[in-house]
């Protein structure tokens, strides 16, 4: 089990849950401003109401709806890329499936606040829990908007569950050290309280991993389901380049897309920042890489069949928004979208030096702008064409568009800058079992996951 | 003072040797419980570990089909409720619903197993009190608790041990069971 070097390895898991990291406190001041702005933003527009933003006729849907679709995609990096790795019993997911976790669920829930903010008057939101309004109306669940919100509730209740319960025994782990080390003070409260009581039994162990297993089959259905259903928010509708019967598939790989990119670079970050090369070792990039090779050919194959079928029925409505996206008003930034999203990662990740850490956080960067730009384009791009003559003016975000979107940013650093000084960010025990996997291969077919250096 | 002796072991295989000897001194798997902080596989734990059992999937999949009928009735009984004009689209289509029946079956699912691993594990533990060797169970070793006076052999590759009954929490006394090796 635990040798002296692997001790040293773990020390650095559990260094940023000890005192206070001045690094960890800075980044939680510079996210804690953005999410300031972010309030400040969100409180002046509901004193002023929805008219302060950008959206008018034609664009009803702007930056909100892109970054609600944007930040449920960087949902899929967590909890489904993790489940899929848990199913398939890949072994070198165990340094990462926390992380990865940890990224859903807070990604999740910005995503879920996008829709409380598009709506405005964000305390009529009531109107869509089961429960019925003055006049005896109930929510009409025939809506794609109910749909949603079922959806993602169910995919947040089992992200969050999912990150929890293997967090038990780690936790456990940390309440055991710290009523040694520091016994009395709030961290050894904090990690009492969470643990639950958790001893560590043969039982315990095989109930939970018996309930991991069950979820991770569970969870990977509801995570698709989510991109899909929220896909069809757009195709449910008869907007010219909504209506597609791909864009379920294309949303969901579009999402797992850019939840691969998410993690690399959260990954590379930690890795310099708390000195995790041990367990975010060169391996868990490369193969995070060439998943990620795997999946800008798929993006691009579903970019490509979107375009080529549109462009060869030649329908005026279709045709007109297509010819904006392509080459007209929108081309810029289509353009770039194609540069970041399939040009730049084809350039690099198929060789191996490409595959290298910094390497693939920089090209999991360029993929993130480029769904943005994607998720922009959909939403603004077919709306900003319009069917009708009454048209008030091109749509340009406002100050407080962009303020939010800057500290939607700001509330996820914050939220995992905490969550960093609360709970070890690479699970203990799933790395620990896959060195003791190691050292007695008791069961057959299971390789080694020590940490690089110990290997070299 | 419960009749207990603990020791502390570094691996699987040290613990194997353990059980194997005490299980020819005699012992059985209900006076002897395993403690570590990583799940130990069937051959670490010997007897003891064809002894578990869990009803997590099959709870999993009860959860599943009260959470879809709970939906289906929810989407049925509130849109009959106050049934809007449709146009002679029907009130309740399959289509939209299956839908709400899917997510509402996962979240049943999902907290049904969550509710039983938490049963099953007897937690959350409100009456839970630090345990001997704790710290060495933090560190990565696993502890074994043998309860009656078997032969001091069973411990000859331990790193430490507890003398019988020093120390250790009685039954009631720190919300301990009996070591039967299930908690």
């Amino acid at each position: 089990m635990a040798s002296t070097s692997e001790g040293r390895h773990e020390e650095r898991i559990i260094r940023p849950l000890v005192g206070l990291r001045p690094g960890l406190v800075a980044g939680s001041l510079i996210t804690g401003a953005l999410v300031a702005l972010l309030l400040y933003s969100w409180g002046y527009q509901v004193r002023n109401d929805i008219g302060v933003t950008g959206l008018n006729r034609p664009v009803f849907w702007g930056f909100y709806i892109t970054n609600f679709v944007f930040w449920i995609g960087i949902s899929h990096a967590g909890t489904l890329i993790s489940a899929i790795l848990r199913v398939t019993a890949a072994e070198w997911r165990r340094p990462i499936t926390r992380c990865a976790e940890a990224i859903t669920v807070f990604a999740l829930a910005i995503g879920a606040l996008f829709p409380l903010i598009h709506l405005g008057r964000v305390w009529n939101f009531y109107y869509m829990l089961p429960l019925p309004n003055s006049r005896g109306l109930w929510p009409n669940f025939r809506s794609p908007l109910m749909w949603d919100m079922v959806a993602i509730n169910a995919y947040l209740l089992g992200s969050v569950l999912y990150l929890l319960l293997p967090l038990l025994p780690d936790m456990a782990i940390l309440r055991d050290r710290a009523l040694v080390e520091k016994p009395g003070t709030l961290k050894a409260l904090f990690f009492r309280t969470i643990a639950l009581g958790w001893r560590g039994t043969p039982q315990q162990w095989h109930s939970l991993e018996k309930g991991i297993g069950v979820m991770a089959v569970v969870i990977i259905p509801v995570a698709i389901s989510v991109h899909t259903i929220v896909s069809w928010d757009f195709a449910m509708t008869l907007t010219p380049m909504w209506h597609s019967t791909i864009f379920g598939p294309y949303f969901v790989v579009g999402a797992i897309y850019s939840g691969i990119a998410v993690l690399m670079v959260a990954m590379f970050l930690l890795r310099s920042g708390l000195r995790l090369e041990g367990y975010l070792d060169n391996r868990v990039f490369n193969n995070l890489g060439l998943l990620l090779v795997t999946m800008t050919l798929l993006w691009s194959y579903f970019t490509y069949a979107e375009h080529l079928t549109l462009w060869y029925g030649d329908q005026a409505s279709e045709i007109a928004v297509f010819n904006e996206r392509v080459w007209g008003r929108f081309a810029s930034l289509f353009w770039t979208m194609i540069v970041l999203n399939a040009i730049i990662p084809l350039a690099v990740l198929p060789f191996r030096w490409g595959r290298r850490p910094a390497w693939t956080a920089a090209v999991g960067l360029c993929i993130l702008i480029g769904m943005w730009l994607e998720r922009y384009l959909i939403v603004v791009g077919s709306l900003s064409v319009p069917r009708l003559d009454f048209t008030v003016g091109y749509y340009q975000p406002t100050w407080v568009e962009w303020g939010i979107f800057a500290g939607s940013f700001g509330l996820f650093g914050f939220l995992y800058f905490v969550f960093l000084q609360l709970a070890p960010i690479v699970s203990i025990w799933e790395v620990r079992e896959g060195e003791h996997h190691a050292d007695e291969p008791l069961t057959s077919g299971q390789p080694s996951l020590r940490p690089a250096s110990e290997e070299s | 003072m419960a009749n207990v002796t603990h020791a502390v072991f570094a691996s699987g295989r040290q613990v194997r040797e353990a059980l194997g000897l005490l299980a020819q001194g005699g012992v059985g798997p209900e006076d002897i419980e395993v403690r570590s902080s990583i799940p130990l596989d069937e051959e670490s734990l010997g007897p003891a570990g064809q002894r578990l059992r869990s009803r997590v999937p099959l709870m999993a999949v009860l959860g599943g089909a009260i959470g879809g009928l709970a939906a289906y009735l929810l989407v049925a009984l509130t849109s009959r409720a106050y049934p809007l004009v449709t146009g002679g689209m029907p009130i309740v289509p399959l289509m939209s619903t299956a839908i709400i029946v899917f997510e509402g079956a996962a979240m049943g699912c999902i907290l049904l197993t969550v509710a039983t691993v938490l049963f099953e594990c007897r937690l959350p533990r409100l009456t839970w009190r630090p345990g001997p060797f704790d710290a060495e169970l933090a560190a990565g070793k696993i502890v074994v608790a043998v309860r009656g006076k078997p032969s001091p052999d069973w411990t000859t590759g331990a790193l430490a041990t507890s003398s019988p009954g020093a120390g250790v929490p009685s039954p009631g006394e720190g919300g301990e069971r009996t070591p039967n090796g299930r908690d």
